[in-house]
């Protein structure tokens, strides 16, 4: 799985893929964030945004994981380690660029909204910090695994035309952010962007996002097996 | 391995491509199938593969399997040799082993000098050099080879199927489809008819026959025919005999020694390799 893993990676890496979702990332956490959030917004709702800008990246980053192979050069790889494995490999890899990218998110917004309210003496305020950081990076967490299980669904090899992949999944991640069923939706607003009422506790939210990705994954999977990729 | 009444077709409201194919690979078996276009062949050998689950039926003790795809893309974005790395890790390589696995698979399709060569700035028969060497990676197991020829130059195709004997001889299996008839047949095997998805064996090469042949073919020497300027070859480690015949020079070699004495004589400047195969009187036997 490691070797497998280590392919798809380096595939995203060398083809560049993933610099369009890195972009949008960038553009939508340091560029949109500063004028979507409130003036005097505290590190949670900018922990929060940045986990929901992650939502699309995700999926983007899925999206491009899944088309980067050549059909034939899949069945390859398919051959060696098993057609299941392979896909579920390819989405491991979209899951582990989607933290890193997550990770610098977080990092941003801590210098940038946390570390200058930070009074070093008052050990209540760091506490609290704290736990804002740790509200942030669950939030961080379930948007990625939303993200993920959104583009494993509507993406090839289960929505093979291009069409339909890209407007279901930008329709889903949408959706994903604006219904207040969703677990990415209560993550975020957990943690204190919008409006409070009525959210999931997160430790709910995570076990839908965790659940959602398991199903999309496991139908993903098995779709690769049957359709050849 | 086997197949237990496979079948295969894309999706529910589709044609079966594959149907009821119920066979055996025995360990050392070579299996030909054969069919017009469309008649299910590349399929089949997805399912037998693994590449593609069957939709009815089951596949059972798979061992091991390199691929080689109809069409091998240039689409990658790495090197050669980082490809057939990572494809190696796949197969459970690693270390200086898999290095060593990935020279001897290049040298052995005179590809060493693609190693560095991005895929994508390959030509085709480049580009097939790079997908048969990563289905030789593995030492052993199951060689699904979908018209792997195709593309090929001379040397390769022959030094392919040398990889085929040896396979065989190994006690691994090989399963194949290639447009042209007499491919390996002097190592005799199954030959399998593919009409509308439904396989009926047509020759039973029985897979004694075919191990039997396919050792004696190893364990003999293997005919070289050169022409143009050949360096010296008499003094090479297992050159049985060298003489000119007809303008070309025609060298015994031990199987064994036979990518060395053959190495040895492209080394000349304008070298070209006839004919690289078995004794003539014994290739008939396994017919």
């Amino acid at each position: 799985m490691i070797a497998l893993t280590r392919y798809q990676l380096s595939l995203l890496l060398r083809s560049h893929r993933w610099i369009p979702p890195a972009v949008l990332f960038v553009l939508g956490v340091a560029g949109l964030g500063g004028a979507a959030l409130p003036h005097g917004a505290g590190l949670s709702q900018g922990l929060a945004w940045s986990a929901l800008m992650l939502v699309p990246v995700e999926a983007w980053l899925t999206r491009s994981m899944l088309t980067a192979e050549p059909a034939a050069a899949r069945a390859c790889v398919a051959a060696a380690g098993g057609p299941r494995r392979t896909q579920v490999a390819a989405l491991i890899a979209a899951v582990v660029a989607g933290a890193a990218f997550g990770l610098l998110g977080v990092a941003w917004e801590v210098f940038s909204l946390g570390v200058p309210r930070l009074p070093a003496t008052n050990a209540i305020r760091t506490g609290a910090a704290f736990a804002e950081l740790g509200g942030g990076l669950a939030a961080t967490l379930i948007c990625l695994l939303v993200g993920s299980a959104i583009a494993a669904l509507l993406n090839p090899p289960v929505v093979r035309r291009p069409a339909a992949g890209m407007l279901g999944t930008t329709g889903a991640v949408v959706l994903a952010l604006a219904w207040n069923g969703s677990p990415a939706n209560a993550a975020v607003r957990s943690v204190g962007y919008g409006s409070q009422e009525k959210t999931w506790p997160a430790g709910v939210a995570l076990l839908a996002a965790v659940v959602l990705l398991a199903l999309a994954w496991a139908i993903s999977a098995q779709v690769a097996a049957r359709r050849d990729g | 391995m086997r197949l237990d009444k496979v079948g295969k077709r894309y999706g529910i409201r589709l044609p079966w491509v594959v149907r009821d194919a119920s066979l055996e690979i025995p360990a050392g078996g070579l299996v030909r199938f054969e069919g017009r276009n469309g008649s299910g062949k590349s399929t089949l050998l997805r399912v037998i593969a693994g590449v593609s689950a069957p939709s009815r039926g089951a596949v059972t003790g798979r061992p091991v399997t390199g691929y080689v795809p109809e069409r091998f893309p240039a689409a990658l974005p790495f090197p050669a040799r980082e490809y057939l790395s990572h494809l190696g890790r796949v197969h459970g390589l690693t270390g200086p082993d898999l290095d060593t696995r990935i020279d001897a698979c290049l040298d052995r399709l005179g590809g060493r000098e693609l190693a560095p060569v991005p895929l994508r700035n390959m030509s085709k028969g480049m580009c097939q050099k790079v997908a048969v060497a990563q289905a030789l990676l593995p030492p052993s197991g199951l060689l699904v080879l979908d018209e792997a020829w195709t593309g090929l130059d001379v040397e390769a195709k022959a030094a392919l199927d040398e990889a085929v004997a040896e396979r065989l001889a190994d006690g691994g299996s090989v399963v194949f489809v290639d447009h042209e008839p007499g491919r390996l047949a002097r190592l005799g095997g199954d030959r399998w008819r593919l009409e509308n998805g439904r396989a009926t064996r047509v020759a039973n090469g029985s897979a004694a026959g075919a191990k039997a042949s396919s050792s004696a073919a190893l364990a003999s020497v293997v005919v070289i025919e050169l022409a143009g300027e050949i360096p010296e070859l008499d003094g090479l480690p297992g050159v049985v005999s060298a003489g000119r015949e007809a303008g070309r020079l025609i060298v015994r070699v031990q199987r064994d020694s036979s990518d060395a004495v053959l190495r040895a004589a492209l080394a000349g400047d304008s070298v070209h390799v006839l004919r690289v195969g078995d004794e003539p009187a014994e290739t008939d036997g396994g017919r």
